[in-house]
């Protein structure tokens, strides 16, 4: 006889595999090709962008690993036996307080970029407030349910990238993607380092993998997620480099915004395509930031396990709102996400690095 | 899956109608009767015919009420019957022989049963059975000839089709079911009667294939029945919204239909039918997302076709929710998102209108409601008659008198014929609904408020289940084997298996499945 096991609150295979692109592929894919045009010269921030992704791929497994080491077990209690409890509740608490901090740039982030394409008069505040209320709408249902609206939206955000890549091949120009191979040492090196902006928030699964339906695959399924994300910015990077050729690029603001721009749909029912392109955006980034919430609300959970989980989204909602105002313009606000970034990359990577070998060095094996 | 929620329902109240009136029948005839017209008030329409068996002097009597029963099958086969006993055939010295004979050979009815309680009688006359009294016996007999005027069986009124089977059910239970068994064959249909209302005491069936569906469902539609305490279930409306899921979404979580092919082939499926006497609505559970964008036709008719349908019922779906919202935020935020010419020809046709397109939309759009629904409750030629005066008078005079923009105008007409694309009724009503949320946001945020809601609208979808089967799937979970029959009709020899996401039994619908 057979149950409705997919009905439970399980992450199955395709659900951890598109977890990895909808966390990592949010409001960072508006900007990265100028980043990575800054430090490196011709195409070569295909290479930047594979370092960073082969980093990044390193991290994910090793996280998903580790994480799989334990299977059906929250981070806390991982943690715990790991490293002794009082530690494991600041490293849980860490983690937490960091994705709530994403959360708060991406909040910001997203109102920034829709009042300067959607909106003339819509104050930044406002446009901010709805989306978080509709983020915290999706937290307080399921969590599963957040898993299920990456693989609903996943799709719409694949298909409006390519069909937009697809339209610029009239202005692409291969003669842009020379020179090759000119980029020095540092560049590559300092171009790494902003591309690593671009890949971060591979943090929850260090919480999200607990939920995994088959935690042996886990890994397999993380690295295929962090492929796909690879695949996507180098398809944007170089069709960006394409059409706008390396020096555009680089003094563009949001230079995949600009892609869209770019397009004349045929028949043109649409004179602006990138107000259309933005706005199926928005279901990426919301992506991002309902996960990168919800991570701090089980971070939260998981240490203070007798309260509702309501009582911490309203604690949090208002801190997240109050944080994502505190960057007064532009620059600051870059700064900011630069901060969060490498703050959370750092985080994820240390703490993984630190239970994995001392577990190791307690000699703990994989538990069944 | 189990929702709680139901649970809590007064079970205390039952108990005490069920006790009340389990008296005994005397032996003495006329002391019956008394006790019969004193339950029931003795209303004009309670027959009592007393008389004699035979030619003898065996009182006996029969009761009925006039209108339930079938008069001519009473003459013929019960009263002629028994009166014209000859006297060798009455000669039993014993009443209770002579009663377990006349129950045996004499009543020449194929459904009848003895019972030994006043609550047995009222039951049975109530819902139109025909009680026999022997004098002496403190037992009677209850005959169904349950007859009255019943309609026949006609065109399916809400869900026509070009192609397919003419038949609709009707308000007789006995015919629905037969039916729907003259579809399904297969011995191991399930119909299992239970009944709902305290005091209407409606028959309801529970249909299911045994075999296919996954006794989960069953299992689950069966408790959440159990609890249904209502007064009266005139239509199975009531037992929906007793044992929905969600009573907060617009979305409906149980699709109704009227055809019989309908409900066979969902059974076939692996899903459960709910019948009700007194109505031609069927309930069919569980239903998802995409199950209620799928019509009969779709399957009857060659597959590139069917897909051609699914396709255009999804834009009709998506236009008739997004139409007015796109055009509120295209005219009021994102002039700029429109080519020049188009623009500028929006923009003269809006010269005289004194209102924002917010309130320019929401006057058609409430108009438009208005029409549809005065449509329905005049009868059928003034109806016709309406639509008429306000499709093309009112919007021809609203357009001259600079109310409204010709191109609002357009905006409108498209969403209403994009609305009526829809297959199911219930979720033509959500989408009615949710095109006023969108309308809203639209008119705060622009596509960003639009955005926002088509993603909360997706947050509830994918929270929501029916008969705890996720409501979204198979978009989310997503099983890609049902993948082939969604917004796609793939041919007939790719949908060899029953949807991935009902678990059936038996996962196969055709031979051709096995390898």
């Amino acid at each position: 006889m057979k149950w409705f096991t997919y009905a439970d609150p399980k992450i199955d295979d395709k659900e951890i595999m598109i977890i990895v692109p909808s966390m990592l592929i949010g409001g960072g894919i508006l900007t990265f090709p100028r980043f990575v045009a800054d430090e490196t010269v011709g195409s070569d921030g295909w290479i930047v962008i594979l370092i960073g992704g082969m980093l990044t791929l390193l991290v994910a497994w090793t996280v998903a690993k580790l994480a799989t080491m334990f299977p059906n077990q929250s981070f806390l209690s991982y943690a715990s036996a790991i490293v002794s409890k009082p530690v494991a509740v600041i490293l849980t608490f860490l983690l937490g307080t960091i994705s709530m901090l994403i959360a708060s740039y991406v909040v910001r982030n997203i109102a920034n970029t829709a009042k300067e394409y959607l909106f003339e008069q819509t104050p930044m505040e406002v446009i901010a407030l709805t989306f978080l209320l509709v983020v915290i709408y999706a937290i307080s249902s399921s969590r599963i349910g957040l898993f299920r609206l990456n693989m609903l939206f996943f799709p719409f955000i694949f298909l409006i990238t390519i069909i937009i890549m697809l339209l610029n091949i009239k202005w692409f120009d291969f003669g842009d993607l020379l020179p090759m191979f000119q980029t020095s040492f540092t560049g590559y090196i300092k171009g790494t380092g902003s591309m690593i902006t671009s890949y971060v928030g591979l943090g929850i699964l260090l919480f999200y993998l607990a939920l995994a339906d088959r935690p042996k695959r886990a890994p397999k399924m993380v690295s295929i997620g962090v492929c796909i994300v690879m695949f996507f910015y180098f398809l944007v990077f170089i069709t960006c480099i394409g059409v706008f050729g390396h020096a555009g690029t680089a003094n563009l603001l949001n230079p995949t915004v600009e892609l869209a721009k770019q397009v004349e749909i045929p028949g043109g029912i649409f004179e602006r395509a990138e107000v259309v392109f933005y706005v199926i955006w928005i279901m990426a980034i919301f992506n991002t930031t309902t996960m990168a919430f919800d991570i701090a609300v089980l971070a939260l959970h998981s240490i203070f396990k007798k309260a509702n989980k309501m009582t911490f989204i309203f604690i949090l909602s208002p801190l997240i709102y109050l944080i994502s105002m505190i960057p007064e313009n532009l620059v600051e606000l870059n700064h900011f996400g630069t901060f969060v970034s490498y703050v959370s990359a750092g985080t994820t990577v240390f703490v993984t690095i630190l239970l994995l070998i001392i577990a190791k060095i307690r000699g703990m094996k994989q538990v069944e | 899956m189990a929702r709680s929620r139901f649970g809590r329902h007064k079970k205390q109240q039952q108990t005490k109608v069920e006790a009340s009136f389990a008296i005994e029948i005397f032996k003495d005839i006329e002391q019956n009767i008394k006790n019969l017209n004193n339950m029931l008030d003795a209303p004009d329409d309670l027959m009592t015919r007393e008389f004699t068996i035979g030619h003898g002097e065996q009182q006996a009597a029969i009761a009925y009420i006039d209108g339930l029963v079938d008069k001519e099958l009473l003459q013929n086969n019960i009263l002629e019957n028994l009166q014209n006993l000859s006297v060798e055939q009455q000669s039993e010295e014993d009443v209770e022989a002579m009663f377990d004979k006349i129950y045996q050979t004499f009543i020449s009815i194929n459904k009848i049963k003895k019972g030994t309680t006043l609550d047995d009688i009222s039951n049975g006359i109530l819902s139109g059975n025909t009680v026999f009294y022997l004098d002496g016996i403190d037992a009677v007999l209850i005959m169904d000839i349950k007859g009255g005027e019943t309609r026949a069986i006609e065109q399916p009124i809400t869900e026509t089709l070009i192609r397919g089977p003419r038949t609709s059910f009707v308000e007789s239970i006995g015919t629905n079911i037969s039916l729907i068994r003259r579809n399904i064959r297969a011995p191991n249909l399930r119909l299992k009667t239970s009944q709902v209302g305290r005091r209407s005491k409606n028959n309801l069936v529970l249909a299911y294939v045994e075999g296919i569906v996954n006794p989960e469902i069953v299992q689950e539609v069966s408790r959440r029945l159990e609890t249904i305490d209502l007064d009266d279930a005139p239509e199975s409306g009531f037992i929906e919204q007793w044992i929905e899921d969600s009573f907060l979404s617009p979305f409906p979580q149980m699709m109704d239909t009227e055809r019989p092919d309908v409900v066979s082939s969902s059974l076939l499926q692996g899903k459960v039918a709910i019948i009700l006497d007194g109505t031609p609505f069927v309930l069919i559970a569980p239903t998802t997302l995409g199950d209620i964008l799928k019509s009969p036709e779709d399957y009857y008719e060659r597959w590139l076709y069917g897909t051609l349908l699914r396709v255009l019922r999804y834009i009709g779906a998506f236009l008739a929710l997004f139409l007015p919202a796109i055009y509120i935020s295209l005219v009021s935020f994102h002039q700029g998102l429109l080519p020049s010419k188009l623009a500028f020809s929006i923009a003269a046709s809006r010269e005289g209108v004194p209102f924002p397109a917010f309130v320019e939309a929401m006057l058609m759009v409430i108009t438009m409601e208005l029409l549809q629904e005065a449509g329905v409750r005049l009868p059928t030629p003034i109806g016709q008659t309406i639509g008429i005066v306000g499709g093309l008078v009112i919007g021809e005079a609203a357009v001259q008198a600079g109310i409204v923009s010709p191109v609002m105008l357009i905006v409108i007409a498209l969403t209403a014929i994009a609305a009526f694309t829809t297959p199911t009724f219930s979720l033509s009503i959500s989408l009615r609904i949710l095109r006023f949320g969108f309308m809203f946001a639209a008119a705060f945020l622009g596509l960003y408020g639009v955005i926002l809601v088509y993603v909360m609208i997706n947050i509830h979808l994918v929270n929501l289940k029916s008969f705890g089967v996720p409501y979204a799937t198979p978009f989310a979970p997503t099983m890609l084997g049902d993948m082939k029959d969604l917004v796609l009709r793939a041919p007939r020899f790719m949908l060899m298996k029953r949807p991935e996401y009902l678990q059936t039994e038996d996962e196969k619908s055709a031979n051709k499945g096995e390898k």
